[in-house]
């Protein structure tokens, strides 16, 4: 493979790690207190409140139906209003938060909702704060399964980053599109899919591991 | 220390109004084990969850400490129920933390510096037999020392009143047995007034002062275990006893039951307690030979209540009627627990 080659691949690379890493950041900095609050305003929960349940959580099922590439389309004004541009990486990172959110609220739901019934009980009876319950009972126990839902989130978000290059955004997905399809160049086209393999592998790998240490129940 | 005032507990749901406590009036003394026998459903769980306002009650109020755990705003409650711990039947314990994390659970969220903590959390640990284990995490530990942590860390706040949620349900016999003396054995320690519940009855007898059994949100006998345990009334009572005192007839009385009124030239089938001191008096060799009646013993057996020993006796008198009559009355004068199952016809 050629220098050029290498260079091009890498540098994709970073686009899309930057992409990626950006996206998840922001995603989980207003996905996970949106889990959170999805979880304890749910019926029978210690902040049990439907109207506000039900209300976040059509506007969340609203966003997780759309699909990512109509998203993308359609939040072009929003993207312009934030970063000045709808094209490149940066404008890129705009749809990626917003079509993560949601995914990464009802991830956090999900894990906050295993945590037995029984421990917050507990945590109750001992005069524990609301706070004092989700910040030392709900996310420590669901910490584990929190971790998994996150890696899986940033696999997502690393396909999406591929659909996002394939209407200007760069990254991997820019470059398999414009060298390997449009300028026919099997040899980058492949390369690009190795990278994406593996990039995947690695942060499926990390995170099972993570999950793995975390989780104190299978000493 | 505790007390409870025709508190009634309803729960609406799609299969109509479910009334989980009926109105529930029931008193516990400091420094007193009080246990509540009830079968699943009977509102026990619901009962005990009334105490510490997990559950609130719909009517009626609680007084815990001369305090009205109704009335309180959400701080104030949470202040009150750090001098309520309360220990549960699967122990309920962070997974996430050590034993030692666990116990300091607690004083955490008392706002106790680190050092403090730490001067609270070791004796605990040594108290409850798990000193060498502070680094374990819950998932490493067996039930019953995944319960002495629950024990420790109910304790650590320095409570006045332990609420113990069916703690050894979950357990062995054995196991029971270990953590039944260590409640006993933080109770004297610390005068700390314990409100168990269970549906055993054995943990009754093993360590209750009182008791009350609960049957569809009602209370339908309650007084000192010995009284209850002698004399028990209610049905659901003396099922609960039948399950570790014998208390069935010989098959040969169960087929044709006792006449409950004297027939001539009949034997007397009666079951004597014997409780505490009166176990050492000659009862039996007196009636003999001041009554000229003949006593065989049926079916005999001596355990202990708590401390107190408690002796049960079935026999049948045989002799002349007046002198059976004269015998019953004598026994009925002296402070004994009688119960007169019947008159059976003579067996020759």
């Amino acid at each position: 493979m050629s220098q050029d080659v290498i260079k091009l691949l890498t540098e994709a690379c970073l686009e899309t790690l930057y992409m990626v890493g950006v996206s998840s950041v922001i995603a989980s900095l207003a996905g996970i207190p949106l889990g959170v609050l999805l979880t304890i305003t749910g019926r029978g929960h210690i902040k049990e409140n439907l109207w506000l349940n039900q209300s976040v959580g059509s506007i969340v099922n609203a966003f997780r139906s759309t699909p990512f590439i109509i998203l993308m389309v359609a939040i072009i004004p929003i993207t312009r209003l934030l970063v000045g541009t709808s094209i490149g990486t940066t404008a890129a990172i705009v749809p990626l938060t917003i079509t993560a959110i949601p995914f990464i609220a009802r991830i956090i739901e999900s894990s906050l909702k295993e945590v037995d019934g029984g421990v917050i009980e507990a945590a109750q009876s001992m005069g524990a704060t609301p706070l004092e319950i989700i910040g030392k009972v709900l996310l420590p126990e669901a910490m584990p399964s929190i971790v998994l839902g996150l890696t899986l989130t940033v696999v997502n978000l690393i396909g999406h980053s591929a659909m996002a290059g394939a209407l200007g955004g760069g990254g991997l997905g820019d470059l398999a599109i414009r060298y390997g399809y449009q300028r026919f160049r099997l040899d980058i086209m492949i390369a690009t899919v190795v990278v994406l393999i593996i990039q995947v592998q690695l942060v499926q790998s990390i995170g099972d591991k993570l999950s793995a240490r975390l989780n104190k129940n299978k000493l | 220390m505790i007390q409870l005032s025709s508190v009634v507990k309803t729960y609406e749901s799609k299969a109509g109004t479910i009334e989980a406590l009926r109105g529930i009036d029931l008193n516990v003394s400091a420094g007193e084990i009080y246990g509540i026998i009830g079968h699943s459903g009977a509102g026990k769980s619901t009962l005990i969850r009334c105490i510490n306002m997990l559950e609130r009650p719909t009517g009626g109020t609680v007084l815990v400490d001369g305090e009205d755990m109704g009335a309180m705003t959400e701080a104030e409650l949470r202040k009150a129920r750090q001098k309520i711990s309360m220990i549960f039947q699967h122990f309920n314990l962070l997974t996430s933390r050590t034993v030692y994390d666990n116990v300091a659970f607690p004083l955490e969220i008392q706002g106790k510096s680190p050092e403090e903590i730490r001067t609270i959390v070791l004796p605990l640990l040594d108290l409850v037999g798990l000193g060498d284990r502070q680094d374990y995490y819950p998932s490493q530990l067996s039930g019953g020392q995944k319960q002495r942590v629950g024990i420790a860390r109910a304790l650590a706040s320095q409570p006045k009143v332990l609420l113990c949620d069916e703690a050894t349900s979950a357990l062995d016999p054995q196991t029971t047995k270990s953590i039944l003396a260590l409640l006993r054995d933080i109770n004297s320690r610390f005068n700390l007034t314990i409100v168990l519940i269970t549906h055993e009855m054995q943990v009754i007898k093993e360590i209750c002062d009182k008791v009350a059994v609960i049957e569809d949100g009602r209370i339908v006998e309650q007084g000192p275990v010995l009284e209850v345990f002698t004399k028990p009334q209610a049905k659901t009572t003396q099922d609960f006893i039948s399950t570790i005192i014998n208390r069935s007839l010989p098959p040969e009385w169960s087929e044709t039951p006792p006449s409950p009124t004297p027939i001539a030239g009949a034997d007397l089938l009666l079951r004597l307690s014997f409780i505490g001191q009166a176990a050492d008096e000659p009862i039996i060799a007196g009636l003999i030979r001041r009554f000229n009646v003949d006593i065989s013993i049926l079916y005999g057996n001596i355990d202990h209540i708590k401390d107190t020993p408690y002796g049960t006796l079935l026999v049948s008198l045989t002799g002349d009627d007046n002198n059976i009559q004269e015998a019953l009355r004598h026994l009925q004068e002296r402070d004994l627990g009688i119960e007169v199952i019947g008159y059976v016809a003579r067996r020759h």
